[in-house]
């Protein structure tokens, strides 16, 4: 199955979504989500981190430095309570359109 | 945390946060090299865009913008020196004109709390004052709630001693200085309780402006005694240097006196008592009280006014309103005492503003417009400069915006210098025209605003439309050049037009017959009503003056008159006659007026001794009074019923050259007397005469202030004014043509090299040296003739304002249109023959080789 390139807008809610479980460092971030979406969603670089300085700047996670597993000094990055409603919200948001597309298709 | 915030943290942070994304991306790199991942890409690119997350991008822009802006304006100094000349020339005119109605208008005065202070004046139904009488000035500060305080001022000219010329006090109310803020630098000021105890000693403060004059300095003089009109006075204390006060004109104020204390410094004083309108009366300012605002308290002024006039039915007018005008500010000063009937005549300081200011704003568009062609020029040299740039990969916007932060910064140097420029022109012009200190034209933040929106605007003018052509590179500057030579040509031709007007009006002021003979008559004011004769005395005094001067050597005749022509006193009113509104100007005369002042008696008699009822009226009067019939023996739309019997030449006393202006002498009212002048003329030069005409004044009575004029020379002061403004219109419309001339060599030059092939093809073909020439100047011949069209239009639209001070010119007069476009078109010609001859020289065969 070809990679599939992230659609615009929904890599923000899924960074905070996979930053939900814990504290994440950038690479770790991609990985996480190319996994979780069975190896279909690949995150380009030049998307993931003009995203995360944006979430940064909106104040919905904060950056920590920590040590990586290959013992090297990284930036991890945590969701705040600003993050975990922004991610509520555009959860929400996204479950309507979701299900209005969705009915759209059935009945149509 | 806000957003916000957040924001300026990175921004003071950035090169840490730079470092760290740089880690980070470092560290994502190698863990996809690890997992066998794609690689990374442009990493440099990843980080701007990162960055760009924060939204200060355009801040390092701007940076390096002005950082390279800066470098290339260093690279060619000689059109930058130009060019910020040329601005500061253009915003300097105009922050001289802005200052001037800054310091006039907007800039509160130096006294305490300004905006809280109301200048009123009386207006009834059919006429107005701006002097009250003293005692309707006291009962509304007894009775008024909604104003917390009243300060009046009263001025009278009073010989000091040691003074030659009797000086200009201010007699005020005892709250003056502490309404007004107002505090000594020496020994005391007048204070409330002095008012109470009419026993107390006279007391009187200098000004420190007249205290460095007069006793250099000397801080004992407080405590010493000083005499007034020959009364002795202490000298309370000297006031602050930086306190003009309120008072009477723009002027300083050398000394102020209790207004108490004005019957026992001016002889027979009513101020305090008359509440006629013949009581000199004095200016009246309001404070208002907390919370209350000018419509509440004019409306509570009216109703007292009402009430005071059951006490004083003939001296309060009907439904007299007491109006207010903002107090605090330079303009609440300029309207002085005047008084009349009909409508009031302001000063027409807003009109005079604008035109002056669209005069100034004229020389700012035709420099941005030089400027602008200057940059289209330079656009053309850079335009390899500019391919580079885009070939290694600049935006347009980007180098539009590049440009364009190089006109910005020609305008803010250029703002810095016009703010320089138009406050040393305007302190120049005030130290000239020897006004009072507290006018002062360093610039506030209102007119350093100014000059930087001046600069902005002139920007966006001159160097935004050579940016876009420039930054685009392949697209050729045509069109915007035929306009920018199309704004320059109208700017100097109106300035040009305008400057020829006023030359015109001014020659034909200083040549044309006023009406009457004024260089061999001297105006002599006893000044009996500030020595408060009675008419009876006056009657008596100016009885045995007339006979002394006339038997004076070189003294021809002698007569009476209440505003005599070119003097300071004007009386006028405006005459309902037959629903047409004419504003006549009134005199009272004896009957040796109209031989002395060498007036023509056209029909009729003169006035004779005894006549009350008798009324001699100008031929313009006649003719607009009674333009079907024949005036004499008409009676005049007046209670009194005056009889026409004699029309006389009309004179243009008021507005020189105005033929429509009229007069009506009247025989000389008894209550008058104190306020006459007398006119001598002479057959000596006036100026060996005036001496004895003012020791016979003096001899009759000593204490007199008394004030020898000569007509001739206040004649040539009415038109100094008018000089100077025709001598600065002329240079700035100079300026201008100079510039327009000088862009349109440099855009013609530039026309030929554009087409040396063509015009040499032309030339080897047969053209003859005429048909070159057209060719070349075709093409800037639309655009200098919009402009010409549009500068007439502009200069008669905007030189209607400038109508009544033309001196009779017509503001649409021919000869001087004819003239400023003769010369604009000399000039034009000269300016774009000139580089066009370069074409004849072409050689045909070179030409063709030129690739």
């Amino acid at each position: 199955m070809p990679k599939q390139e992230m659609p615009s807008g929904a890599l923000t809610l899924l960074i905070l979504r996979v930053l939900q479980t814990g504290s994440l460092h950038g690479y770790a971030i991609a990985q996480r989500i190319h996994a979780l979406s069975s190896e279909v969603l690949q995150v380009e670089e030049g998307a993931l981190y003009p995203a995360l300085q944006k979430i940064l700047l909106k104040g919905w996670a904060t950056s920590d430095w920590g040590i990586s597993e290959t013992n090297r000094k990284v930036r991890f990055y945590r969701l705040t309570d600003a993050g975990r409603e922004q991610l509520e919200a555009e959860l929400s948001s996204y479950t309507r359109v979701h299900d209005a597309i969705q009915a759209v298709l059935r009945t149509a | 945390m806000s957003e916000f915030l957040r924001r300026l943290t990175y921004l003071f942070h950035r090169r840490r946060h730079d470092r760290e994304l740089a880690d980070e991306l470092d560290f994502h790199r190698e863990m996809a090299a690890r997992s066998g991942g794609v690689p990374v890409g442009n990493a440099l690119h990843l980080r701007e865009a990162s960055r760009d997350a924060w939204g200060w991008t355009w801040l390092e822009r701007l940076g390096q913008d002005v950082r390279y802006a800066l470098r290339m304006l260093r690279r060619s100094p000689g059109f930058t020196l130009a060019a910020v000349l040329m601005l500061a020339i253009g915003i300097g005119a105009n922050v001289a004109v802005f200052s001037f109605f800054d310091l006039l208008v907007l800039r509160p005065l130096n006294v305490r709390d300004p905006a809280t202070l109301l200048r009123f004046h009386r207006r009834g139904i059919e006429a107005y004052a701006f002097a009250v009488p003293y005692p309707e000035a006291d009962f509304l500060r007894r009775h008024a709630r909604t104003l917390s305080a009243f300060v009046s001022v009263n001025t009278t000219p009073v010989t000091v001693e040691g003074e030659d010329k009797p000086l200009n006090v201010n007699f005020v109310t005892a709250n003056y200085f502490r309404e007004l803020g107002g505090a000594p630098a020496y020994g005391r000021v007048f204070d409330p309780a002095f008012e109470q105890d009419p026993a107390a000693e006279a007391v009187v403060v200098l000004s420190h402006a007249y205290w460095q004059r007069r006793f250099a300095g000397d801080s004992s003089v407080v405590g010493r005694t000083l005499h007034l009109n020959g009364k002795p006075a202490t000298i309370l204390g000297i006031a602050a240097a930086r306190f003009g006060g309120l008072g009477s004109g723009i002027s300083d104020t050398a000394i102020w006196a209790p207004l108490v204390s004005h019957p026992y410094f001016v002889r027979n004083s009513k101020l305090l008592t008359d509440v006629s309108n013949e009581s000199p009366g004095v200016q009246l300012w309001g404070r208002l009280a907390p919370g209350q605002n000018p419509k509440a308290a004019e409306a509570e002024l009216r109703a007292l006014a009402a009430e005071l006039r059951k006490q004083y039915p003939a001296a309060i007018w009907e439904d007299e309103r007491l109006v207010s005008e903002p107090g605090g500010f330079a303009t609440s000063l300029i309207s002085g005492g005047r008084r009349g009937t009909g409508a009031e005549q302001r000063d027409p300081v807003y009109p005079i503003f604008a035109l002056a200011g669209t005069l100034t704003l004229l020389i700012l568009a035709a420099a941005c417009a030089n400027l602008g062609s200057l940059l289209l020029a330079r656009g053309v040299a850079r335009q390899r400069e500019i391919s580079i740039r885009a070939a290694v990969g600049a935006g347009t916007a980007r180098l539009v915006r590049q440009l364009f932060t190089e006109s910005l910064l020609l305008a803010l140097m250029g703002a810095a210098g016009g703010l320089a420029l138009g406050t040393a022109v305007l302190r120049w012009l005030l130290a000239a025209t020897e006004s009072p200190a507290w006018l002062d034209p360093s610039p506030d933040w209102r007119v350093a605003g100014f000059a930087l929106a001046a600069g902005v605007g002139s920007a966006v003018l001159f160097g935004l439309a050579p940016s876009l052509k420039t930054g685009r590179p392949g697209r050729r500057p045509g069109s915007a050049r035929q306009v920018l030579i199309a704004a320059q040509v109208a700017a100097s031709c109106i300035l040009l037009i305008v400057a020829g007007l006023l030359g015109r009006a001014l020659n034909h002021a200083s040549k044309e017959d006023p009406g009457f003979e004024y260089r061999q008559v001297i105006s002599l004011r006893p000044g009996l009503a500030q020595g408060s004769y009675t008419p009876a005395r006056a009657a008596a005094y100016l009885d045995s003056l007339l006979p002394q001067l006339r038997a004076l050597p070189g003294v021809e005749s002698a007569a009476l008159s209440s505003s005599p022509p070119l003097g300071n006193v004007t009386i006028s009113a405006v005459w309902e006659m037959d629903g047409r509104r004419i504003d006549v100007g009134m005199n009272g005369i004896d009957e040796n007026y109209f031989e002395t002042m060498r007036i023509p008696l056209l029909r009729g008699r003169n006035l004779r001794r005894g006549d009350t009822q008798a009324v001699v009226i100008s031929e313009s009067l006649a003719r607009q009074g009674w333009p079907a019939s024949d005036a004499l023996g008409k009676t005049l739309p007046l209670d009194k019923g005056y009889t026409v019997v004699g029309i006389s030449g009309s004179i243009n006393a008021v507005k020189f050259g105005d033929r429509d202006s009229v007069q009506a002498y009247f025989p000389i009212q008894e209550a008058d007397r104190p306020n006459l002048f007398a006119l001598i003329r002479t057959s000596a030069p006036p100026g060996t005469v005036a001496g004895s005409v003012a020791t016979a004044a003096r001899a009759l009575d000593p204490n007199l202030s008394v004030e020898v004029q000569l007509l001739g020379r206040n004649f040539r002061r009415r038109l100094e004014g008018a000089e100077y403004t025709t001598l600065a219109v002329g240079v700035l419309g100079g300026i201008a043509q100079l510039l327009a001339c000088l862009g349109l060599v440099g855009v013609v030059a530039y026309g030929v090299s554009q087409r040396t092939r063509e015009i040499g093809i032309r030339m080897a073909l047969g053209a003859r040296p005429a048909q070159v020439l057209a060719i070349v100047l075709r093409q800037f011949a639309v655009p200098v003739c919009v402009g010409l069209a549009a500068g007439i239009g502009g200069a008669a639209a905007l030189s209607q304002v400038l109508r009544g001070r033309l001196f009779g010119v017509s503001h649409l007069d021919a000869t001087a249109y004819l003239l400023a476009i003769g010369l604009f078109l000399v000039t034009t010609a000269v300016a774009a023959v000139l580089p066009a001859r370069r074409a004849l020289r072409i050689d045909p065969l070179s030409a063709l080789r030129h690739d």
